[in-house]
């Protein structure tokens, strides 16, 4: 159908534009030369790819995934009772869910930096503390790996309860309560009855939570102090302050290619992720 | 009705861009001009300065200008960046014509080691690195960084060449070393100090040492001269083992469409008056004046890094923040 | 006994999620700049909406976010539909592998993009090359919002309208488009926010005269903390909910 054509061809036009051929370009880049000062040039070499492959980054990557792990595990964990909650919560149902996203809406930046202002040695928690006699020296709530994760979890939480919840709102309430009929505890029927169910809206939550996690440098940033290198901040480093486009390249496509194979691997099954 | 509006808004946004005064486009650090500087140069040639004072490090100022098509015509990039600015074809030459104020540089000044001729970039503020922290305390040498009494709460700058600076100084060495072998002590060192190493903070520390979240910083010395005049229980030492020497100076891109323009606010940043004005602003010592001999004296200069002891202090850096 | 321990722990996230947010708004009315309470003043919101810098970084949001907007949600809609209608497995792969992407490494893609276009062209960096970097973004959330919200739509009605003499467009002009209003501005509320919010992307692609509010705010809280940093946060969390709550509504009512 021609209209059907017409209606594809700008979204097209975009995804090649900006998209496919940018990641051609980087592509190319990740292949080539730095220049003695930054900058890129042939001749065309797999050295950036084989540089890759080194004790000290393959520990970076592992670290990012570890944090994104934890991540994501924590906000499975914190959020699928109250997404369960929300669900069961009869008429107030859609206020409940309209604050957990509320948060959510605002600038990602607001957020992380709120944290900063409340772990501070002179931030609030250190000082309520410190004012009610509980401590008397602050405690260094700051510049470390539980600060970034805390971070993390705060940003991504309210992302993975959308999708469990969604999942769980199609459970039909009357399998739970003839679970109870017939003799199950709780526990059982938690993980004969809902999960089953749930496991979709959780795959959803577990994928919308650890990608962008993996790839994060702002949180750590700010919240971690600097101390810690993850592969986020390696590639933007490699952009900004070491001009080495081309390893910054090759490490970014590297991370791409774990990320969509794990993908690939999640989805066996087929579903589109769209 | 709301098509037509949406039109008038397009052409009304239209009109808010169009110029009729000549623009210059300045990138610098922050706090690092006098307030009146940018005003009176508008004022006395009748042109529009956008003036933004967000980078940070020094290597931001060739990563933002590195396309080539950024949109910036002055640029303040620190001494050892000039040479390799000018090998990637990023700057213009300068016209001494044009350049007038030009005697009134300190002699000293007037042919730098990293750019003889002054061809490619003119001194505009000079400083060098040491450790803000309260006077009572008895820190005078880098040494003291390392020192358990202050565990948890001492930071570094978060620059690779400021820290190994540190760490070289410590040992005896030169801060441009590009001896592997002595680059890998300094590494170590570096490594030893993250178990008492609060965070690696730029300017963001100032207000920590303020308030004694952070007990003494690796800090630029214009930075921490303006935290002493809010909290005057610190103070600013020069470590006696020696420290780096860096002077920030102002060039003009090669992509910059107003030449012309950008060398009068160069040669406006050479009145007297108005290099006076920027140095007590930004508590860094003018290229004009005499002052502040001793500091030059147990002072090394930062010198540009050959690229393949660039590349190894990179991967050396790397390892530092991965332990 | 469950519901009630389900409860407090619902009350403890909820808290949790929002106690950061309520405590950056009461410190962004407090006189000086340490955490402890010294009187309230509008002192830092009187200096946040005097910056002209601040002022102008908040115009050049609003812009590229309307800009962005606009034109992820026309081209998104029109694609998801056509997307619905047959599928084309190019597309749908790479938005979905574009929605995996670090949004770090989308950027340098971006920024290499405009690299060789622009110096080819001699153009500079500016508000459009934002635009655009946004626009690539927004486009994958609006398609992916609008498509689910067709695919849980019954396409008979379409079907009916053509055999009762409507042209394909038609069909799709007075039938669909209007069921699917709820889901355009669900889609449009998304990309709008995305697009405010963005920093990494705008960051590297941005030019002279484009600057953004999250970069800004990036620049200021990496300089310390800044009450004028917790007004304007403040602004912006009431702004933007007073938005959802008002697209709420208008939703409940179509």
């Amino acid at each position: 159908m021609s209209l059907r054509r017409i209606f594809l061809l700008p979204a097209s036009l975009v995804t090649i534009g900006l998209f496919l051929v940018p990641m051609t370009i980087v592509l190319a880049y990740s292949l080539m030369t730095r220049g003695p000062y930054g900058g890129q040039g042939l001749p065309l070499t797999l050295e950036n790819y084989q540089r890759f492959f080194d004790p000290l980054y393959g520990e970076i990557l592992l670290r990012s995934f570890w944090i994104a792990g934890e991540t994501t595990i924590l906000c499975l964990i914190l959020g699928f009772p109250l997404a369960w909650y929300i669900t069961r919560s009869g008429p107030r149902r859609d206020l409940l869910l309209q604050l957990v996203m509320l948060p959510f809406w605002t600038s990602f930046l607001v957020r992380t930096y709120a944290w900063v202002f409340l772990l501070r040695d002179t931030g609030l928690f250190n000082t309520i503390l410190m004012a009610t006699g509980i401590i008397s020296q602050p405690l260094p709530l700051l510049y470390n790996h539980g600060a970034v994760l805390l971070g993390l979890v705060y940003t991504s939480l309210p992302l993975a309860i959308l999708p469990i919840y969604s999942t769980l709102e199609r459970l039909d309430y009357s399998m739970v309560e003839a679970a109870a009929d017939l003799g199950a505890k709780p526990i059982t029927t938690l993980f004969k009855v809902i999960l089953p169910i749930a496991t979709p809206g959780l795959r959803a939550a577990a994928f919308l939570v650890f990608v962008p996690s993996l790839g994060t440098y702002l949180t750590s940033d700010l919240l971690g102090g600097g101390s810690t290198i993850l592969i986020g901040n390696l590639v933007q480093n490699q952009f900004t302050t070491a001009r080495d486009w081309p390893f910054g390249a090759a490490a970014s496509l590297i991370l791409m290619a774990i990320v969509l194979v794990g993908l690939w691997a999640v989805t066996r099954n087929g579903e589109d992720v769209l | 009705m709301r098509r037509r509006n949406f039109f008038m808004a397009l052409s009304g946004l239209a009109g808010c861009t169009s110029q009729t005064k000549p623009r210059l486009n300045v990138i610098n650090y922050s706090d690092y001009i006098a307030k009146e500087t940018v005003p009176a140069f508008e004022r006395e040639f009748n042109v529009q300065v956008r003036y933004s004072a967000v980078i940070e490090g020094s290597e931001e100022t060739i990563a933002k200008t590195m396309s080539g098509n950024s949109g910036w015509d002055v640029v303040f990039p620190e001494n050892r960046l000039v040479s390799p600015m000018r090998e990637m074809s990023l700057l213009t030459p300068l016209d001494h014509k044009k350049l007038p104020n030009l005697t009134n540089l300190a002699p000293r000044f007037q042919t730098p080691a990293w750019d003889k001729s002054l061809e490619w970039s003119l001194p505009y503020l000079w400083s060098n690195c040491g450790i803000l922290c309260p006077s009572k305390l008895a820190i005078n040498s880098w040494q003291d960084l390392w020192s358990q009494t202050y565990k948890g709460k001492v930071t570094m700058l978060d620059e690779p060449s400021e820290v190994f600076a540190a760490c070289l100084k410590v040992l005896g060495y030169s801060i441009n070393s590009n001896s592997a072998e002595e680059l890998r002590k300094a590494q170590k060192l570096a490594i030893d100090q993250k178990k008492i190493l609060r965070a690696y903070l730029n300017t963001e520390v100032r207000d920590q040492v303020a308030s004694g979240d952070v007990t003494a910083a690796q800090l630029w010395q214009g930075s921490a001269q303006l935290t002493i005049d809010q909290a005057p229980h610190l103070h600013f030492v020069h470590p006696k083992e020696g420290y780096s020497l860096y002077c920030d100076c102002v060039a003009i891109l090669a992509e910059s469409r107003r030449k012309d323009l950008a060398h009068e606010f160069l040669n406006f940043l050479y009145r007297p008056q108005v290099a006076a004005a920027n140095s007590k602003a930004s508590r860094a010592s003018s290229p004009c004046s005499e002052d502040n001999e001793q500091v030059l004296a147990k002072g090394e200069w930062f010198q540009t890094s050959s690229a393949p002891t660039q590349r190894l202090r990179d991967r050396l850096w790397t390892e530092v923040k991965s332990t | 006994m469950r519901p009630t321990l389900l409860g407090l722990y619902a009350t403890l996230i909820y808290v949790f999620l929002h106690l950061p947010l309520v405590v950056l708004a009461i410190f962004s009315f407090n006189s000086s700049k340490l955490t402890h309470w010294q009187g309230a003043s509008l002192i830092w919101y009187q200096t946040a909406l005097t910056d002209p810098a601040l002022l102008e970084a908040t115009a050049n949001s609003l812009i590229i976010a309307t800009f962005s907007t606009i034109l992820a949600t026309i081209i998104g809609t029109l694609a998801a539909y056509a997307l619905w209608k047959q599928k084309a497995r190019w597309i749908t792969a790479s938005l979905s592998v574009s929605l995996v992407t670090p949004e770090i490494v989308t950027a340098i893609s971006l920024l290499a993009l405009f690299q060789i276009i622009f110096r080819t062209l001699s153009l500079q960096l500016g508000m459009h090359t934002v635009v655009l970097a946004h626009l690539s973004f927004c486009l994958v959330y609006v398609v992916m919002v609008i498509l689910a919200r067709l695919r849980t739509m019954d396409n008979t009605f379409e079907e009916a309208a053509q055999d009762l003499g409507a042209t394909p467009f038609e069909a799709f002009w007075h039938i669909t488009l209007p069921m699917l209003k709820p889901g355009i501005i669900a889609a449009a509320l998304l990309a709008f926010t995305t697009s405010l919010d963005d920093y990494v992307i705008t960051s590297l692609v941005a030019g002279v005269d484009s600057e953004t509010l999250p970069m800004i705010i990036y620049g200021m809280a990496r300089r310390g903390v800044n009450p004028a940093v917790n007004a304007i946060s403040t602004i912006i969390v009431v702004g933007l909910g007073v938005l959802i709550v008002i697209s709420q509504r208008l939703e409940q009512r179509t």
